[in-house]
């Protein structure tokens, strides 16, 4: 929990460095975002009342919802079975709308409420109804609401305090909770006003006690902001520390109003308070909006002490402009503080804090504008930064019981203005003798840029001074040299200084090893920079040419340049495949010549056979014969056919079938026709 | 009873499925806080995330109750850490179930600020993203600082520098500088994946303002990043802040003007540049899905199960962005696709219809082989697409090469006049007399 705790306020001071010492009071952007945040239709009563209450507070003319509608919705709302919380807000409602209800309701309503007061065993229940008939009470004067059994309520919600000074929700619940203190001081301060009787003073002073008790756990901030945080109670909504507070301020508030006396709180506190809930600065939740300003509106108007806020418009003075010191002191709502007179007590620069600038001194005030300035910073004011010190002294010596004004309070002032940047040369010296080989001066000013060169055994310096306005030496906190060599690697020195005079010397005979051996061009750029400076600069101011010698080995590689993002996405460039060249091929007119030509032995053949006079009178005669004849050459055209055809569109295994049957065919009948012509030779021979 | 033991048994796989971009409604998104105060403060970031179909839940960062998971089943479809400080998380959470968290594809939104605890910082060096080691070290710029009244240490800077990319951050130029105030960061060179959407500019450096620098800053210039963004392998996206100032309503307000330059911005540009960027975090942006692979040859439609060499094939995918509330057509010009054996063949940039269809042809490269159709679509800001779909490439059958060669007419011319001789000679060799 303690990390929370911590962790909060760390968050805090981060989220808040605008206000962290110097908290705006309510202003004008307050009433702007109210009427943007609760410009929505507000679902239920509670959320209805706290749009109504903030912009009663902040007087904001516009309604932030439409009257008739909600306030039938309070009627709905005041029926007999509706629960405790929705009767409670809904008179909550009406107590700003005045909507226009029957007496009698308010009479039912009343009577039920006593009836479940006096059952009542949780805290939230006794809030609920005393809270309740303390609005009737407001809202109905002929209503009877006063409690016979005041006592006895009290010190039934007096019996869940604890001796710390919180209270527990309910007798079963032994956690005890800081922001069930605030909803049980509303509670009693309830039943304090609607008492028939007088309430025992001592019973009143104990819970005087309590309160003062349970600021003892209040927690603080380093700027002096003081709030509540709430442990995780279970059974309970968790509460932020926003919530917490404010319930805690609402519940004391309450208390202070009905009864006598002082409480015996501290304005310190008062005023912690105060700075905690503008610390926040607008909230973006409406909750946390009514609750911030509700708090605040508390605050302003509480018998205890009325805090009064001291704010700066600005914290940043420019010498060349001439601005002046201004401060404004005011309530938390920003509207005007009682005669006072605000007093620098005490100016001195951060870096020396016994030696003050400034010494007591008052404040003018302004009383068109309501500030109370300096008319102008002494002379001694150089740039820098300070710290003064401010103290309200309120005039009207009674009103210091009245208000809570915090002390001294030390504001962090920047006085900025224009550094002189001057002398600037940058030479090449030779490394030995310390000659100058090449020397220019610089007009850091303008843009002119130089162009070196020098090799490992030269050195290179680089001088400038700066002086502030009055004249003293300026010691930025930004001087830095930065080498950039062509591939994208940077190197980095600061350039110190002696007395007045800025100056780096770079000897590259001990630097080779941190350049990496990388010859070539390296850009030469001087960064002066400082919060109190205007002019802060970033120039280019020339080139060198490095020759370095080669890298050794074992040297060090540069590192990889980081790689640009951009590049690394992006399409690729297209492939296309490169298909094999079909192979080579003579032209078809001459591969039919060559058709032609292998023809020609054929045609001879058959011119042959023509001159020699062939004839086919061997022929058989008779008709067996001559079927088998047939048939046999019928066969080999076939076969011939066939290779024809697997040319044209056979394939092999077609083919090998086919002639297989065509070959046995064939060779049957050629072997029947050839026995009988051999038959019929040797027959002729015989004869 | 059993009924109801019934409804439930049906119910479960309903109540536990886990978030896809198809399902719009019901994002859930853990929210971590140091303080409750975050939850006012910064509510009009908040608010811009409800306005846009997320459920936020807000916890305590050190609540002992907060899960990311039960039973195995992840609670949250994205986890916001805008807890800088907190040392140890309550509950089962820590860092490495959070890295789990983001292994397993869900987003998340990390803020720091100065005082950023160990744990914070462990986290973002394990996405890529190295702090500044000094934790005194915030970012100054005194030359780009944000002019302001009351801020004098030049810690609240403004910055222009954004990553040039309308899909991160939308295609609306962003008119005002962002303002920033926290911690830089220096992206691990060696990790790709992580992209800087703010830089710092050159005179920027990280340092603590209040004491005097004894030793050059290991941070300094435009490589200091102030905002940075990391899409993981398997599309977790990641959101890194060194501010968690930058996100509040406060910065979203007020005005801003940037040092030396004579405009002044009635609203800063954090609103924008957060909106918009938290929209491509949580995948309102950038996400691409890709149906529909389909390829068959010119002038078939079916798919065939092996290409021959030297078909001319027709190859179509159909990619569609996420828009938050539906699929829409996604229209580029430089999707490709490879055909790819060990290297590719061929890298052909497709075509688009417009209406998310991405088609090219071309002819299937002379090497048999086992080939894929490979489309690597890897783009700054988009999650990154690779489909690849196996096909197998063979050489021509035997009765597929040229039958009719006119150079070879003459051998057949031979044959075949041989074979006719043949046949005259056999005649009138038997039959002459």
């Amino acid at each position: 929990m303690a990390t929370t705790a911590v962790g909060a306020a760390f968050l805090l001071l981060l989220l808040l460095p605008f206000s962290i010492s110097i908290p705006q009071p309510i202003s004008d952007s307050h009433r702007s975002a109210a009427s943007n945040l609760f410009n929505q239709i507000s679902p239920s009563l509670e959320d209805a009342y706290e749009a109504l209450r903030v912009f009663e507070i902040l007087a904001i003319e516009k309604k932030p919802l439409d009257t008739a509608d909600t306030c039938k919705k309070v009627l709905e709302n005041l029926g007999s079975s509706s629960p405790l919380k929705d009767v409670f807000y809904a008179l909550k409602v009406n107590g700003i709308l005045k909507c226009n209800i029957d007496g009698t309701i308010f009479k039912d309503i009343a009577s039920r409420l006593k009836a479940t007061l006096h059952d009542a065993s949780t805290l939230l229940d006794i809030y609920y109804s005393v809270g309740s008939l303390v609005l009737i009470k407001d809202q109905a004067s002929d209503v009877d609401v006063l409690l016979t059994d005041a006592n006895g309520i009290f010190h039934s919600i007096k019996a869940l305090s604890q001796s710390d000074g919180r209270w527990r929700y309910s007798s079963d619940n032994p956690e005890s909770s800081t922001y069930a203190s605030g909803l049980a001081l509303e509670g009693l301060s309830g039943v304090i006003s609607l008492a028939s009787s007088e309430i025992d003073q001592s019973k009143v002073s104990i819970v005087k006690n309590g309160i003062v008790k349970l600021f003892d756990s209040i927690e603080k901030y380093d700027d002096g902001a003081f709030y509540f945080d709430e442990k995780f109670v279970r059974g309970s909504e968790p509460q932020g520390s926003l919530s917490t507070t404010s319930s805690v301020v609402r519940g004391v508030n309450a208390f202070a109003a009905v009864t006598s006396g002082k409480i015996n709180l501290p304005g310190d506190t008062i005023l912690g308070l105060a700075k905690f809930f503008l610390s926040i600065g607008i909230p973006g939740d409406a909750k946390d909006f009514f609750n911030q300003v509700e708090s605040l509106s508390f605050l302003d108007s509480n018998r205890i002490s009325i805090p009064l806020i001291l704010s700066l418009p600005e914290t940043v003075y420019s010498l060349t402009k001439k601005g002046q010191f201004k401060v404004k002191v005011s309530t938390v709502f920003g509207s005007a503080a009682p005669p006072l007179t605000v007093k620098l007590v005490r100016a001195f620069s951060t870096g020396a804090k016994d030696s003050a600038i400034i010494d007591s001194k008052e404040l003018q005030y302004n009383q068109e504008s309501g500030f109370h300035f300096l008319d102008s910073f002494p002379k001694n004011v150089d740039v820098g930064t300070y710290v003064f010190v401010l103290e309200i002294v309120l005039h009207d010596s009674e009103s210091e019981n009245v208000y809570a004004t915090g002390g001294q309070i030390h504001v962090p002032i920047y006085v900025i203005g224009v550094i002189k940047v001057g002398n600037a040369e940058i030479a090449v010296l030779d490394s030995d003798l310390g000659n100058v080989e090449t020397h220019n001066t610089l007009d850091l000013s303008g843009n002119d840029i130089v162009s070196l060169s020098a090799n490992h055994l030269q050195k290179l310096r680089l001088s400038f001074q700066l002086e502030t306005p009055n004249g003293r030496v300026f010691k930025p906190h930004q001087a830095f040299l930065k080498l950039h060599h062509e591939t994208k690697i940077e190197h980095i020195f600061l350039v110190g200084n002696t007395g007045k005079k800025f100056e780096i010397i770079f000897d590259f005979l001990g630097l080779v090893e941190k350049l990496f051996y990388l010859s070539g061009k390296y850009d030469i750029e001087l960064t002066v920079g400082d919060a109190v400076m205007e002019n802060s600069f970033s120039r280019l101011l020339g080139h060198v040419e490095l020759d370095l010698p080669e890298a050794p080995e074992k040297a060090a590689r540069p590192p990889l340049p980081p790689v640009d993002p951009y590049s690394r996405y992006g399409p690729n460039a297209e492939i296309n495949h490169i298909f094999r060249a079909p192979e080579k091929r003579p032209p078809q007119k001459l591969s039919l010549v060559f058709l032609g030509l292998i023809l020609l032995p054929f045609i001879g053949f058959l011119v042959g056979l023509l001159r020699l006079g062939v004839n086919l009178k061997n022929f058989p005669g008779s008709t067996v014969p001559a079927t088998f004849a047939t048939l046999f050459h019928l066969g080999l055209a076939a076969v011939l056919l066939l290779y024809v055809l697997f040319w044209l569109k056979l394939d092999l295994f077609t083919t090998l079938k086919t002639l297989g049957l065509l070959g046995v065919f064939t060779m049957f009948f050629g072997h029947r026709i050839l026995s009988y012509l051999a038959l019929t030779s040797t027959k002729l021979k015989s004869a | 009873m059993a009924k109801l033991i019934f409804v439930f048994l049906t119910l479960i796989p309903i109540l536990c499925n886990s978030f896809t971009p198809e399902k719009t409604s019901d994002r859930r998104i853990l929210v971590l806080l140091d303080d409750f105060a975050v939850k006012s403060s910064h509510s009009l970031f908040f608010k811009s995330l409800q306005s846009r179909g997320f459920d936020l839940d807000f916890k305590l960062a050190d609540d002992p109750k907060i899960a990311l998971q039960r039973y195995g089943q992840y609670l949250y479809d994205a986890l916001v850490l805008f807890s800088p400080t907190i040392e140890r998380f309550g509950g089962s959470i820590d860092a490495a179930a959070i890295l789990d968290f983001v292994d397993s594809g869900h987003d998340l939104i990390v803020a720091a600020d100065n005082n950023a605890s160990d744990l914070i910082r462990e986290i973002a060096t394990e996405c890529g993203v190295d702090f500044d080691e000094d934790t005194s070290a915030v970012v100054v710029d005194h030359s780009g600082y944000a002019v302001s009244a009351t801020e004098g240490d030049h810690t609240l800077i403004a910055s222009d520098d954004f990553i040039k990319s309308d899909v991160i951050l939308g295609s609306k130029k962003i008119e005002a500088p962002v303002l920033f105030q926290g911690i830089g960061h220096s992206l691990n060179p060696s990790n790709s994946l992580v992209l800087k959407v703010l830089s710092a500019s050159p005179t920027a450096f990280s340092a603590n303002p209040k004491s005097k620098l004894t030793s050059p800053p290991s941070l300094l210039g435009s490589s200091i990043s102030l905002v940075s963004v990391i899409q993981a392998r398997n599309n977790a996206r990641i959101l890194i802040s060194g501010s968690l100032s930058v996100f509040s309503n406060r910065f979203f307000n007020s005005g801003v003007q940037k040092a030396g330059s004579p405009t002044k911005h009635d609203k800063s540009g954090n609103e924008q540049f957060f909106t918009e960027l938290s929209k491509w975090v949580l995948h309102e942006r950038g996400h691409l899905k890709a149906v529909n692979v389909q390829h068959h040859k010119v002038g078939e439609t079916n798919e065939p199960s092996i290409y021959r060499i030297n078909d001319d094939l027709e190859y179509s995918v159909e990619i569609y962005e996420w828009s938050g509330k539906s699929w829409e057509p996604y229209v580029a010009d430089d999707v490709q696709v490879q055909f790819y054996m060990m290297s590719p063949y061929v890298l052909k940039t497709l075509s688009n219809d417009k209406k998310g269809r991405f088609f090219t042809s071309f002819k299937v490269p002379d090497v048999y082989g086992v080939f894929q159709f490979k489309v690597e679509y890897d783009r700054l800001g988009y999650t990154s697409l690779s489909l690849s779909k196996q096909i197998p490439v063979r050489p021509f059958r035997h009765n597929e090469y040229e039958r009719f060669i006119p150079a070879a007419y003459p051998y057949y011319g031979a044959a075949f006049s041989m074979m006719a001789g043949f046949f005259v000679f056999s005649a009138v060799h038997l039959y002459n007399k």
